[in-house]
């Protein structure tokens, strides 16, 4: 029982906010050498600091470096140990502040990005609503702030997309989707959730969304 | 609380159908006479695949979802007496992947569920039979089958 609590007990100190293990035990991990480990386990109050930051150093001069951390960690075998620990704890906290402060920024633009979308979107409301009967008007005014929709004309052979405002009839849709396809519009019979649109209807009176799909058929005469 | 989950599954399913499915299939909740929209049970039609004998036809489907919706699966029903092997008398279809106990998992879409049962309209499955009329003429009067699908078929037009 008592060897693994042994064991344990350094990585409990290390992560318990002590900055000189915090920090020397980052160097074992960039390392990511097993003898070190073992070494400061078995002999934890034999001077840890220096011995790491030479084992540390031996080893990065050999192999090539696995980590980013390597950048800012060779230079400090040099100086004594502690202004590594000083600067290797003002690095990470200046680090940290800074990652707070683009966490909080991201989320201020992020908060203002949806005050902006939902006040477009009320505008939007607001001003699509008008009474039916002033529509002529709207559609020469009005354009910038009409809402638009994607609405899908599905045939046996795939869809095509029109873009349209929610208050247009869709007479004119039909007609240009009748053009395109090379036929009358006769012939064609459109339905949406299986009932036959009225081309005098508007996406809104068919209470639609975006992206939503309308079905043609050819009539079978 | 399941029956949440149920609504709001069903609610999303269909955003999703609006925007896609295939051509000539409708899929809508129910809507009561108050205008209130029931998402429980809902209003489909199935087309007859082109190149079978069941080309042409529009075939009316009821979907009956309960509050364990989607642990457990919609009941789907065609008009009584519908003739089709795996149908029973009452309408009720006979699938797979519409029993609970076999081959239904929550994640299966209305969409798989109606193009699932087009596919059967046309490829009936001998080894469960749910009606006597539909399974004996399919399997000893081959003529006579196809006839009383065409037949059918004709008894419901499109909608248009």
């Amino acid at each position: 029982m008592e060897e693994p609590s042994e064991e344990l007990e350094p990585l409990f100190d290390y992560s318990r906010i002590q900055p000189i293990d915090f920090v020397y035990l980052d160097d074992d991990c960039s390392n990511s050498n097993t003898l070190a480990e073992t070494k400061r386990k078995r002999q934890p109050d034999v001077n840890p600091a220096v011995e790491k930051v030479k084992t540390s150093s031996e080893v990065v001069q050999v192999p090539d470096d696995d980590e980013k951390e390597e950048d800012w960690l060779p230079p400090p075998p040099k100086r004594p140990a502690n202004n590594v620990e000083l600067n290797g704890d003002s690095t990470l906290q200046e680090l940290r502040l800074k990652k707070k402060e683009l966490a909080s920024f991201a989320q201020s633009v992020e908060e203002v990005l949806r005050e902006v979308e939902e006040a477009a979107r009320r505008e939007v409301i607001s001003s699509a609503k008008p009474a039916p009967g002033l529509k002529e008007e709207t559609e020469s005014k009005g354009k910038e702030t009409r809402q638009k929709v994607v609405i899908s004309i599905q045939d046996m052979d795939g869809l095509k997309s029109f873009r349209m405002y929610m208050d247009d009839k869709f007479e004119k849709l039909f007609k240009l989707y009748s053009e395109k396809v090379d036929t009358t519009l006769e012939k064609l019979v459109f339905l949406f959730d299986g009932d036959k649109v009225n081309p005098s209807a508007t996406p809104q009176t068919l209470d639609m969304e975006n992206e939503d799909i309308i079905e043609v058929h050819r009539k079978a005469i | 609380m399941s029956g949440g989950i149920a609504r709001g599954r069903l609610a999303e399913e269909r955003k999703a159908w609006r925007k896609n499915h295939p051509h000539g299939f409708v899929a809508k909740p129910e809507t009561l006479p108050d205008g209130s929209v029931n998402l429980m049970v809902w209003q489909c039609t199935i087309p007859g695949k082109a190149g079978t004998d069941w080309e042409g036809g529009y075939f009316p489907i009821t979907l009956h979802f309960t509050e364990d919706y989607p642990s457990k699966p919609p009941k789907c029903k065609f008009p009584q007496g519908f003739f089709h092997p795996n149908v029973y008398p009452s309408g009720t279809v006979c699938l797979s992947i519409l029993n609970e106990d076999s081959g239904w998992r929550p994640a299966i879409t209305v969409k798989q569920i109606l193009v699932g049962i087009q596919d059967l309209l046309d490829q009936p499955n001998p080894a469960d039979p749910a009606q006597t009329d539909g399974y004996h003429l399919f399997i000893q009067e081959p003529a006579e089958y196809k006839r009383r699908v065409r037949q059918q078929a004709k008894q419901y037009p499109p909608q248009i």
